[in-house]
């Protein structure tokens, strides 16, 4: 940590106070870093970051209202240029698929060591990306697979409640034979040979979720 | 919420198609209803009995049947009836042609009838008849009883086989007859009554009392004011209630009333013979013989039988008879084995009775040819129908080892005879002829009947036929297959609130318990980094904290990604551990197998869950501790348990220290869980190798089914709630 120099601006947007607390501790013991600020959720991580001059943003994934894909999207047509750092404690090959779309320099996992997360924060201020090797490595293999659009992913995640071609036809008022041209492309792209299955793989993946 | 709309969405499709097809159904049920019920339906109406069928004529007693376009009761019994029509006819014109077949009785036609039943006067309705006694024109009110309202001698006399023409009409509560001698000559006599407490609905017939009768040109055609007001212009009605007209009748005669002594010249002749004597003439030279007896059958041929025994006659003229008449024949014997018969028979009718009653017997009694040419009632089971060219039925019975056969010449009949179901027990009633020409020496005897009524259907087909018992299985396999797949569903229902209960769960551990983990361990490293640098154990420690908390963080995490992945249920263990596998070893150079032995089915969701997480963990441990070449799954499926192998090549342990790694004994934690046997082998030149043994519940089979379904309930609630 290069001490003469202006200390790292961090932004904490986390819902858990006890992640807050206990993450702020630890960054301010590090004398290159100083947190300005934390956030427990979209709006308030909004609104922190045109007040604040923030250079990095500690971001959480999962948050009631607002989560942190959609902050990363607002960020991104707010031209905000605070760089991002995802910090989650769940991670699928989906979320961190889209978190890099959504313009996340970084992605790393509360477990992480706090030497790894100091190496992160340090290369991300330097403008570079940080991803983790194993990280990194389910991202590419994300990468190579074919995106489903947007059509697709609604006829899966109505799939993944029950619902028959029928009805998923009806309620998306195109016919089944639509629907079933949908689901083709769908498990091709997913690689798996029935609708079961596609829906499994999706739901492991992260492509949906369901919500209770 | 959003799961219970599809829910919703489809239970209300559901109703809405339920409610609409019931709607229908009713809808239809009462416009069928109102259709029946109308009092034009089938309206107007008319038979000439060109057919032979006239099937949606009922017969209460008599012999009926079509010959030459007419419709014909050969029979003398007293009231017998032949109803058709609809029993909500209101108003309506009958016209019928009526011919009287005997000297002694009364023969015409019923209106608004209900109630029919076998008897006399067993109706409710009102007849109008023509009768021979007293040549009048009767008009009366049955109520399953006789009261005769009206009467009017006619111009002529009433005499046997003539036709008169018979109009009656029913027009609210008044009732008018009127008969036309000869047909179209418009010499009419009319009777009518005004009934008060009158029938306003029923069926039409056509009746004859004592005397047979022949009815053609039936037609019925909706009356109104017009046609009352033309029939009875010149007519005072006469009220029914009304005491004094009763008075004034004349004496009643006919229905209800016993038969009177026929005025009939009887030849004397002294050579009457009885029957069963016709048998000892010798038959080399021919014999004229007379015997007197009542007719028991009039077609094909005409049998006669007296208390000793029948004789078939055969004549080439003959007077029009019934069956019942009392007749004296004289003809040339031909003896028979069993019966005989006379040719160039001379018939003379002596007087009418009521129609012979027959002689029940088995079919066994009847094949020894002691009832040949009598009337007898015997039972036996269809086994097949025929018809013949001529309209003729031919029906085949049997009854125990006897076969037998009853042919009914050209009747009407269809739909009697399309009611006759195969393999049922019928009663008939008919002449016992063991004649070579019926029989064709092929069966023991020959029934033939006079009609189609003289069978009767003692029970129907028993239910356990072919047909039904193929269909019986199609219903069970329907019915089989329906409650696989209801119960295909309702499982799929269940797993799928246990999917939607784990992912709740897993949102809530994530939001608590992960979350809270990784804010302690971020706490725990802040003390650790304020902590002065001679402090050393105290480091230490706060070190072996955050790696205890990153182990219980790491731990929670996996949980929750096995709870809401839920990979076992859905892809099956070995799938699941090989994608575990394949996202721990992704950045590795490890070489990874998986393998699988025995008969592979699906476990407990329990036993898998305790199993994938026990391999996981054993992955999770080799991978960060014994930096391995290579790692091998091996899930050896038995009869009675399932073994789950976990070896590696990597540097091993020493197994003593078990106790301190959290790991190991999370895993015998587990295996104790489902009552699994855990062994571990390490050491430090061969690797690892871990070998879980499980207890599987016993297999499913036909026998053991049921209970298995039940304990698989309770063990599954239980899993569910443990996982």
């Amino acid at each position: 940590m290069n001490k003469s120099s202006v200390p790292i601006r961090i932004l904490i947007v986390d819902d858990h106070p006890v992640v807050q607390a206990g993450l702020t501790s630890m960054l301010n013991t590090h004398d290159g870093i100083e947190v300005v600020g934390s956030a427990s959720g979209g709006r308030e991580a909004l609104k922190l970051l045109e007040q604040n001059e923030a250079d990095i943003l500690l971001l959480d994934l999962r948050m009631p209202g607002m989560s942190g894909i959609e902050i990363l999207q607002a960020m991104k047509t707010m031209k905000s240029n605070v760089r991002a750092i995802v910090l989650t404690s769940f991670e699928t090959d989906e979320n961190i698929y889209r978190a890099v779309q959504a313009g996340a320099h970084g992605f790393l996992l509360k477990d992480t060591s706090q030497q790894q997360m100091l190496e992160a924060i340090i290369s991300v201020h330097a403008g570079k990306r940080f991803i983790p090797r194993d990280i990194a490595a389910r991202l590419a293999d994300r990468m190579l697979r074919s995106n489903l659009t947007a059509r697709e992913l609604e006829i899966l995640t109505m799939l993944a409640k029950g619902l028959t071609n029928k009805q998923i036809g009806c309620a998306l008022t195109i016919s089944e034979n639509t629907v079933r041209n949908h689901l083709k492309c769908v498990m091709s792209k997913l690689e798996v040979s029935d609708r079961t299955e596609a829906v499994a793989v999706a739901i492991q993946q992260g492509i949906i979720q369901i919500t209770p | 919420m959003t799961m219970r709309f599809p829910n919703l969405l489809r239970s209300r499709g559901f109703l809405v198609i339920a409610a609409t097809a019931f709607c229908a159904i009713l809808i239809s049920g009462f416009l069928w209803l109102a259709y029946l019920h109308n009092p034009r339906h089938g309206l107007p109406y008319a038979d000439s009995f060109t057919r032979s069928a006239a099937d949606e004529w009922r017969a209460f007693g008599g012999t009926w049947g079509t010959i030459d376009g007419s419709m014909r009761n050969d029979s003398d019994e007293r009231g017998a009836k032949l109803i058709t029509g609809s029993p909500y006819w209101t108003d309506y014109v009958l016209d019928a042609d009526v011919k009287l077949l005997g000297q002694d009785g009364d023969a015409g036609v019923v209106i608004r009838s209900s109630d029919e039943e076998l008897g006399v006067d067993s109706y409710s309705g009102y007849y109008a008849g023509l009768r021979t006694r007293d040549n009048r024109l009767i008009l009366g009110r049955a109520e399953h009883g006789w009261s005769e309202v009206r009467n009017t001698p006619l111009l002529g006399k009433v005499e046997a086989f003539r036709w008169y023409h018979l109009r009656v009409l029913a027009f609210g509560c008044e009732i008018v007859a009127a008969v036309t001698f000869p047909p179209e000559s418009g010499l009419e006599r009319t009777v009518a009554v005004r009934d008060r407490d009158c029938f306003r609905s029923g069926r039409i017939g056509l009746r004859s009392y004592s005397a047979g009768g022949a009815w053609k040109n039936v037609r019925v055609r909706i009356a109104s004011g017009a046609d009352e007001q033309a029939i009875r212009a010149d007519l005072r009605i006469e009220d029914i209630g009304d005491k004094q007209t009763h008075a004034s009748l004349t004496p009643l005669f006919g229905s209800g009333s016993l038969p009177s002594p026929v005025e009939q010249r009887v030849p004397a002749i002294a050579q009457v013979q009885l029957i069963n004597n016709l048998r000892a003439v010798s038959g080399s030279t021919p014999t004229k013989a007379t015997i007197r007896g009542v007719v028991s059958l009039t077609s094909p041929d005409v049998y006669v039988q007296d208390s000793t025994g029948g004789v078939a006659v055969r004549s080439s003229w003959r007077p029009p008879l019934k069956a019942g008449d009392e007749v004296q024949v004289t003809g040339i014997v031909q003896p028979g084995p069993y019966s005989s018969s006379l040719t160039n028979a001379t018939i003379q009718l002596l007087w009418t009775r009521t129609p012979l009653q027959p002689l029940a017997v088995t079919a066994s009694q009847a094949a020894t040819g002691s009832f040949a040419a009598t009337l007898v009632e015997v039972e036996g089971y269809l086994r097949s129908k025929d018809r013949g060219p001529a309209n003729d039925i031919f029906l085949n019975l049997e009854s125990g080892p006897q076969s037998f056969q009853a042919i009914i010449q050209e009747s009407r009949g269809g739909s009697v005879f399309r009611r006759l179901k195969p393999n049922s027990l019928l009663r008939l009633r008919g002449v016992c002829v063991v004649d070579p020409q019926y029989t064709h020496n092929l069966l023991p005897f020959v029934l033939l009947l006079q009609s189609i009524d003289d069978i009767e259907t003692v029970s129907g087909p028993p239910w356990w036929n072919t047909r039904n018992i193929v269909a019986a299985a199609f219903a069970a396999l329907l019915l089989l297959l329906v409650a696989v797949f209801v119960f295909g569903r309702i499982e799929k229902w269940r797993l799928r609130a246990v999917l939607e209960e784990r992912e709740l769960l897993a949102h809530e551990m994530h939001d608590t318990l992960a979350q809270s983990f990784a804010g302690l361990g971020f706490q725990l490293q802040a003390i650790r980094n304020r902590l002065p640098k001679d402090m050393s154990i105290l480091s230490g420690e706060l070190d072996l904290a955050c790696d205890l908390v990153r182990h219980s963080h790491q731990e929670a995490r996996r949980n929750i990604a096995l709870l809401r992945s839920d990979s076992i249920a859905q892809l099956g263990l070995p799938a699941a551990l090989e994608s575990c596998a394949q996202g721990m070893l992704q950045s590795g150079n490890i070489e990874f197998r998986i393998s699988v032995r025995g008969d592979p089915r699906a476990l407990p969701l329990r036993i898998s869950g305790t199993l994938f997480r026990i391999g996981q963990e054993a992955l999770a441990n080799s991978v960060r501790h014994a930096s391995p070449s290579r790692i091998m799954i091996s899930i050896v499926y038995e009869e009675t348990v399932v073994q789950m192998f976990v070896e590696d090549d990597g540097i091993g342990f020493e197994v003593i220290d078990d106790q301190k790694s959290f790991g190991l004994r999370g895993m015998r934690r587990r295996a104790a869980g489902i009552s699994a046997e855990i062994e571990i082998y390490s050491s430090l030149d061969t690797g690892t190798r871990v070998i879980v043994t499980a207890p599987l519940p016993a297999r499913l089979t036909v026998s053991s089914l049921p209970g298995l379904v039940w304990k698989k309930r309770i063990s599954g609630l239980q899993s569910h709630e443990q996982i």
